[in-house]
């Protein structure tokens, strides 16, 4: 009997789950075009800045053991908040670039499809990346250098641009900020 | 009106199956039945293995123990296509995205595998439901199978939300009427296999399981027949750039 409920409920729970996709992709399907403006520019200088080794290295030397596991904690939480944007920016103009697909011009469905692609490895990465950083909130002291997906940033960057242009010459796409 | 073999049940039994050939039908006239190939003939194959479990149940010289035999085959028949279809669905949704295609196949054998564990599991732990072996393990049989189905139906939806991944409409379609039917189907096999009913009471299990399958069908019906909306290729509202600067200063950056 408990067993039948235990399945019972999962099914029920897989199911609503199943819905609630099934309608969040039908508001998306809707509400495309606005979604441009959800993307937010991300401070890639600070970001590179904050996974620098070398300055993890030098504040492990001016810093108590005590003062340094505080402060790498700080760096860890303002690290996977950019990791999360990243992320999230990613997954934006994934729907973005799907919608490019259906494009009639074979220019700008390539480079939707080398958007989709990016910004697919880099979500991919972003979440490897995020769960490296949990661990590491655990053991501060540990090393951890989250350089592919600034990588796939940057990749994402050109790429976001390219489809920018054939899409909208005078408007392209911008996901970094100068800081 | 809900008991076996009244109007209603003897309509939910059929008609399906006999929409799943109008539905083969109409794939091959839209010369989709190439390209959706498994559900071509997952459509046929499961319609034809469903009617003969039907005429086994209302032939009067069909003995109780064939008509069970005939059902063990049915179900190993079905639930094999509908594993294959999966794998189809699969290969649509994830097979063109060369950055993801090779982490969802690692994961969804990582996690067909922890089901199937977890479905012998299950089945181990089932109290045995009836007298007979062999109705048991039938019910036992189609819990395993759509708790498998169902789980690797939701990894995918799951696996595509996060990747904000839009399958084709039929697709999408496709999977998601196997969907709704695995886990309706999971929750009434989990309950008929573990006893979660007394027997008198289990035709209302059928009726759930028959009318899910029937809505399954009509969905796929909708979604074959149905056109989506057209895309729009409005130009984006974009912000203005000044990636070309960046992009520069972040070369320089990477490779120093």
């Amino acid at each position: 009997m408990t067993l039948a409920l235990i399945l019972a409920v999962a099914a029920a729970l897989a199911l609503v789950f199943i819905l609630s996709v099934t309608v969040s992709r039908s508001l998306q399907i809707t509400h495309g075009v606005s979604l441009a403006a959800r993307i937010q520019p991300i401070d890639v200088e600070a970001f590179r800045n904050l996974i620098d080794p070398a300055e993890d290295e030098f504040l492990r030397r001016r810093l108590t053991a005590g003062e340094f596991r505080r402060v790498r904690r700080q760096r860890l939480h303002a690290m996977a908040a950019y990791v999360q944007t990243a992320g999230r920016n990613a997954a934006v103009l994934i729907l973005l670039a799907q919608d490019a697909l259906t494009a009639g011009d074979p220019q700008t469905v390539d480079a939707a499809r080398r958007l989709v692609d990016h910004a697919l490895l880099l979500r991919r990465n972003a979440a490897f990346v995020l769960f490296r950083i949990y661990l590491a909130l655990a053991w501060p002291n540990s090393g951890l250098a989250p350089v592919s997906i600034l990588r796939s940033y940057e990749q994402l960057n050109g790429s976001a641009m390219l489809l920018g242009r054939l899409q909208n010459p005078t408007a392209p796409v911008r996901i970094s900020v100068t800081s | 009106m809900l008991q076996a073999h009244s109007l209603l049940w003897h309509y939910l039994w059929v008609a399906p199956n006999v929409l799943l050939f109008v539905l083969a039908f109409v794939l091959w006239k839209r010369g989709l039945g190439k390209r959706f190939r498994i559900l071509f003939v997952f459509a046929i194959l499961s319609a034809v293995s469903e009617l003969a479990v039907y005429l086994a149940d209302v032939t009067p010289w069909v003995t109780p123990k064939l008509f069970w035999r005939i059902d063990w085959a049915s179900v190993l028949i079905e639930g094999t296509l509908k594993f294959v279809l999966i794998g189809e669905i699969f290969a649509q949704v994830f097979g063109s995205y060369g950055s993801l295609a090779r982490l969802g196949k690692l994961l969804i054998r990582a996690i067909g595998v922890v089901l199937v564990l977890t479905a012998a599991v299950a089945a181990a732990y089932a109290p045995q439901d009836s007298l007979f072996g062999i109705v048991s393990g039938a019910h036992l049989l189609e819990q395993t199978t759509y708790l498998i189905e169902c789980g690797l139906l939701v990894f995918i939806f799951l696996f595509a939300a996060y990747f904000r991944l839009r399958p084709a409409r039929l697709v999408f379609g496709i999977a998601l009427g196997l969907a709704i039917s695995a886990c309706v189907h999971l929750a009434t096999w989990g309950i008929a296999a573990n006893g979660g009913l007394p027997p008198s009471r289990r035709v209302i299990l059928d009726f759930l399981n028959m009318g899910t399958y029937h809505v399954s069908v009509l969905l796929w019906f909708y979604y074959v027949l149905v056109p989506g909306p057209a895309p729009v290729h409005a130009a984006m509202p974009l912000p203005e750039n000044n990636l070309d600067v960046w992009n520069r200063e972040l070369e320089r950056l990477v490779h120093q």
